[in-house]
């Protein structure tokens, strides 16, 4: 009998440790310390054995319930916790609940993206009023008097205020590069800011013309800075906005209020170079112009031009936007249709 | 400007080994940019020569030949050909199958295959010159005129390109990219900057010496500041016949067309070294040639059969008897070269730009020549016209001869001396070059140098001195690009530090578009300046104090936006036609036409713009509820998110486009700081929004004050637990929230333990009898001093029940 006993221990032990589930368990308990239970079957014989046995027997039978109990018991709290809070099925394939779906547009991100990269660099961000006159965007930038810029065809001159000149003569700003004269006239030299913002042109439009575009200019000023610190600005911006090396090669470029001036290009990363449609086959995409300011220019900002040098980039930002995502037509970023804006989270 | 590699070897011995590709790289780095080269050979790639041994009638038509023809391949073929020249011996340029044509002269080129012409199998096609592009060089007048090429003498199977001597490669460069290089108009100008460039020598041009004494011809110029030279040279026994093969087809090579000798010749030397000239009929001029400036009223015919009414600042060219010409722009239609002419003066000025390019524009006359002039030549170049036009007369015309010859001469262009410091130079380059590299670059430019000591003295060319050249900055230019930008390692960027970047002002337009976009799930968008007439009659009908645009993108887009909502409202009419919810913004700067300061510079005016930020929540009209409580969230939370001042609200004036009753003026410090309001039924029907309804906010962020730093203190947790409190009231509909609220918080008695009171929702419907409302409210109840009994929190819940019920007659819910 205690032999019984003792087998009935070890393979009860055994079937309560590997029961995986707690209906199985329960069977388990059944069969063993249920009414009809191997145990019971065993304290049925009790009363046939020698009585100088029984007494111990029925100990040893007791203890074995109370240990099986026990251990039913302990596996059930095991069983119960690490049974899933789902009864029945679920299915994981139902899309998740997206958060609330706000962005900013694809162009401030990129102004962003830039802001942070030239704060990091010890950059001030510079705004001005987009109303500006002919004395900021054209006089102090060294445009000769009769540039074809400054024509009406060209910029949206204010009703009323076109016919003077220089000061009085207003306008929605042509580009950005006359934020810089004010920049410098109200601070102290050496300087590092960016001025991006809304520039206007009077364009006809079309899929890769706009009147209306985003442009970010950077300027450095200081003593003696040649022109080839520029192409390590130009390297961070584009590193930047492209999260990758890209090649930058300089070339000769002409604008009024910058001498030298240069045309910017960035390797085509269609192609990395070897020649594609997107470059029209050169491996080269021009970018930005960029270069040193015109003695001029510095003069008019009140900077002595032979102590003062600097370089300056100005980056058309609907065009980098355009790039990053394959945007074909320039007059979405203005359109304020969200079927296009909420693409870019 | 299409330049024609041909072209430039007559003026400079390109190295043979010099691949195209190099060529266009080393213009585009150091010069102008090349946008792409056009190489003629495979242009006419397939087309060749071929020989007509026999021609044989079509079986199946009376309009078609089956042509015999060489092609140089050792076999004969039949092509099947229309034309109504053909001839046995005739040589004619065939397209074999893989060419390119244009079906008889007209439409998208197509690819020649074999194919059978009225059942007879034909090998390619016989063309016309319109069919193979080169119909300006062989024109004919009746249709199917095949273009016979045996004058050529080239033998069959040449590409068409090599038997025609227009083996050329054509580059094509961006004119933007010489705005400032009036001297590059050319390819004279061209090849004198790939000479510098590879330092080879240029090949000189003809010289035109005038014989002494030979007057003939008087030239008067009244306004020698805007002439400052005019040659005019008298030649006899000249006519228009067709020009020299080689001269047409360099013109037409470039894009011009040729027409006949005496054109060509002024069109020619025009491309060569980019000075306009002109012939006229001399026998139409009646005494002395005058420059002069135009009577007002004047009237001139001009070739192209345009009349003019001249003004004053017009520069023409008049004979005794009136106007014959528009200086600079385009002749007069009465001493044109006709048919008969025998007799031409031909006329080399330099006319000043600003002049032209204003009678350009006025009368709306852009030329070849006006192109050229507006960019500054220098007077100079006219030697280099008259030498290679003269020259070209002599070979066109073997019997010519000069009779007349004037060089009226009144204002030499001095040329730039500019001083330079070569160790400046260095600081400024970030290298330093050496002295004689220096001055063998700008030497191999044109320039004269001297170098003394630390100072380079430069005297720059002629054709450098039009303005180009001036100052120190521009002969570091010329020596760094001529160098090669790319042989300029960057140079680390070293400023000192002087502390870090603060900009509050600017940083809370950041903070603002950031809280609304990332934590109030709205969309940024971009709108224009100027707004639209409909739009601006719902949120200002007035007009008064809107600044207009003079040239508007459209004649109802005139007035600059003094409020972002009138775009606000289109965007959301346009969006509502897709979506039912949304939400969306924009910041940017608004303008009225008053508040001018001088900011920056007391000689400019500048009306003060403002920053603004507006935003519009749209739903289901029946959601108005839940909308305003949104949109009214989002500014009540954006002072604690975006770190400013706080904002409060109020009713002080109603915005034109608001709900009667759903709008609020937002306030800091009291003073105003925008609107937030439900868009009316009448505005949204007007912006065309039908079924959706749209809270509208607009911040001025101008009158917003940003905190220095975040301002909040912490609070102690507390030590004692508290307990939520749920409590719904019935009260009449009139009692507002803010006074439940103000009542609650009232005087403060024995048992009051009520920490706060938050707002939880307003029912309507069955147990609520009408007019009245029901609201939940939800009370945190504790004390800093021990733990409550449920009892005293019972009591303390039924204090506020009973100040709600005896203050505002409010009715605890069942």
């Amino acid at each position: 009998m205690h032999e019984e006993l003792a087998r009935l221990r070890a393979s009860g032990e055994t079937r309560i440790a590997s029961a995986t589930a707690i209906a199985e368990l329960r069977n388990v308990k059944a069969s063993l310390i249920g009414k009809n239970g191997a145990l019971s079957d065993i304290m049925k014989e009790i009363p046939k054995l020698d009585p100088s046995l029984r007494a111990e027997t029925g100990k040893l039978a007791n203890e074995l319930k109370a240990f099986f109990t026990k251990l039913i018991e302990a596996r059930d709290e095991e069983l119960q916790l690490s049974e899933s809070a789902i009864s029945g099925d679920f299915d994981l394939t139902v899309p998740g609940i997206p958060p609330s779906g706000g962005a900013l547009h694809p162009i401030t991100q990129m102004c962003y993206d830039l802001n942070d990269t030239f704060r990091s660099l010890g950059f001030e961000i510079f705004q001005e009023s987009e109303i500006t006159s002919e004395l900021y965007a054209f006089d102090n930038l060294n445009f000769p008097p009769d540039h074809p810029a400054r024509e009406s065809m060209d910029t949206y001159w204010i009703s009323g205020r076109d016919s003077g000149r220089g000061g009085d003569r207003l306008c929605l700003r042509p580009h950005l590069t006359g934020a810089s004269v004010r920049y410098m006239q109200t601070h102290k030299p050496p300087y590092r800011f960016v001025y991006p913002g809304h520039v206007y042109r009077n364009e006809t439009t079309d899929a890769r013309h706009e009147r209306a575009f985003f442009q970010y200019e950077a300027l450095i000023v200081d003593r003696d800075m040649p022109f080839t610190a520029g192409k390590v600005m130009v390297k961070s911006i584009l590193d930047k906005v492209f999260g990758r090396d890209v090649p930058v090669r300089m070339r000769v470029g002409f604008f009024p209020f910058v001498e030298p001036g240069f045309e910017i290009d960035m390797g085509c990363l269609v192609c990395n170079g070897a020649g594609c449609s997107v470059c029209k086959n050169v491996g080269w995409i021009e970018i930005m112009p960029g270069g040193t300011p015109h003695p001029n220019v510095l003069k008019a900002a009140g900077l002595d031009p032979a102590q003062y040098t600097g370089f300056y980039v100005n980056i058309g930002l609907d065009r980098l936007v355009m790039m990053r995502y394959g945007v074909d037509d320039v007059r979405l970023f203005h359109s304020a249709d969200l079927r296009f804006l909420s693409q870019f989270k | 400007m299409k330049i024609s590699l041909d072209w430039i070897r007559d003026y400079v011995e390109l190295p043979n080994d010099l691949e195209v590709s190099k060529l266009m790289y080393d213009l585009t780095m150091s010069t102008v940019e090349v946008e792409g080269a056009d190489v003629l050979r495979d242009r006419f790639e397939n087309i060749v020569i071929g020989d007509i041994l026999e021609v044989l009638p079509h079986p199946n038509a009376d309009k078609l030949k089956i042509c015999r023809t060489d092609i140089g391949d050792g076999e004969t073929h039949e092509i099947v050909c229309g034309g109504i020249n053909l001839a046995p011996g005739m040589k004619v340029a065939v397209a074999k199958p893989g060419a390119m044509v244009r079906w008889h002269g007209e439409g998208e080129p197509v690819e020649i295959k074999n194919a059978k012409l009225r059942g007879v199998e034909s090998y390619g096609m016989i063309c016309a010159s319109s069919e193979i592009g080169i119909f300006e060089l062989f024109p004919f007048t009746e249709a199917a005129t095949i273009v016979d090429l045996s004058a050529f003498g080239a033998s069959c199977g040449t590409n068409l390109a090599e038997a025609l001597g227009i083996d050329d490669v054509i580059l094509e460069i961006d004119n933007k990219s010489l705005t400032n290089r009036p001297d590059l108009w050319g390819h004279y100008g061209v090849a004198r900057e790939l000479a510098a460039l590879y330092g080879i020598p240029m090949k000189k041009l003809p010289v035109f010496r005038p014989k002494e004494g030979a007057a003939g011809i008087n030239i008067v110029i009244d306004n020698p500041e805007r002439c400052a030279r005019y040659i005019g040279v008298k030649i006899e026994n000249v006519s228009p016949k067709p020009s020299l093969f080689n001269i047409q087809s360099r013109i037409w090579r470039v894009g011009m067309r040729p027409i006949n000798a005496l054109v060509d010749i002024t069109n020619y030397v025009m491309l060569a070294v980019g000075q306009p000239t002109h012939a006229f009929d001399s026998d139409n001029i009646e005494g002395h040639i005058t420059v002069r400036s135009a009577g007002d009223g004047e009237r001139l015919l001009l070739l192209n059969g345009k009349e003019l009414s001249l003004r004053k600042s017009d520069l023409v060219i008049a004979d005794d008897e009136g106007a014959v010409g528009l200086a600079g722009i385009m002749g007069g239609a009465k001493d044109s070269v006709l048919d008969k002419t025998e007799r031409v003066i031909l006329e080399i000025a330099n006319f000043e730009p600003i002049g032209i390019r204003r009678t350009t524009q006025h009368h709306e006359l852009r030329t070849e020549a006006s192109i050229r002039y507006e960019k500054g030549i220098d007077p100079q170049r006219a030697d280099l016209a008259l030498g290679l036009a003269m020259s070209m007369f002599e070979d066109e015309f073997p019997g010519m001869s000069v009779t007349g010859f004037d060089d009226n001469y009144p204002r030499n262009l001095e040329s730039s001396e500019i001083d330079v410091s070569l160790e400046w130079m260095a600081r400024r380059m970030g290298k330093r070059l050496s002295d004689d590299s220096i001055k063998e670059m700008l030497i191999n430019l044109g320039f004269d140098v001297k170098i003394d000591g630390d100072n380079l003295h430069v005297v720059s060319p002629s054709w450098r001195s039009t303005g180009d050249i001036s100052i120190p900055d521009d002969i570091m230019e010329e020596a760094a690009r001529l160098h090669g930008y790319e042989n300029f390692e960057p140079t680390p960027i070293t400023t000192a530090f002087n502390g870090a970047v603060n900009q509050r002002e600017i940083d809370i337009d950041r903070r603002i578009r950031e809280y609304l976009s990332f934590r109030c799930g709205m969309q940024e968008i971009f709108t224009y300046p100027w707004v639209h007439d409909d739009f601006l009659d719902v949120v200002s009908p007035a007009r008064n104090g809107l600044l207009q645009i003079s040239t508007p993108p459209s004649p109802d887009e005139k007035f600059i936006r003094s409020s972002l909502l009138p775009n606000l409202l289109k965007a959301v009419a346009d969006n509502a036609r897709f979506f039912d919810e949304f939400a969306i913004y924009e910041s940017a700067q608004i303008f009225s036409d008053g508040d001018y300061s001088a900011a920056y510079d007391k000689r400019e005016l500048l009306p003060r713009g403002r920053r603004s930020v507006a935003g519009a929540l749209v739903g289901r009209q029946d959601a108005v509820n839940s909308l305003f409580r949104r949109a009214k969230g989002i500014l009540e939370e954006m002072p604690r998110y975006t770190h400013m001042e706080p904002l409060t609200f109020t009713q002080r004036e109603k915005p034109v486009w608001a709900d009667d009753i759903v709008w609020l003026d937002i306030e800091r410090s009291g003073e105003s700081a925008g609107k937030i309001a439900l868009l009316s039924k009448k505005s949204a029907i007007a912006c065309g929004i039908k079924t959706s309804a749209a809270m509208i906010f607009e911040l001025d962020i101008d009158s917003l004050k940003p905190q220095t730093s975040r301002t909040n203190r912490y609070a102690h947790l507390p030590e004692y637990p508290q307990v939520e409190y749920d409590i719904s009231m019935i009260f009449d509909e009139p009692v507002k929230w803010e006074t439940i609220l103000q009542t609650i918080r009232g005087k403060r008695s024995e048992g009051d333990l009520v920490r706060s009171v938050s707002f939880v929702d307003v029912y309507h419907g069955k147990q609520v009898p009408d007019g009245k409302k029901s609201v939940t409210l939800r009370l945190v109840i504790g004390s800093d001093k021990k733990t409550l009994t449920s009892d005293e929190i019972e009591a303390c819940a039924n204090l506020i029940v009973k100040r709600l019920t005896k203050t505002l007659g409010g009715e605890l819910r069942g």
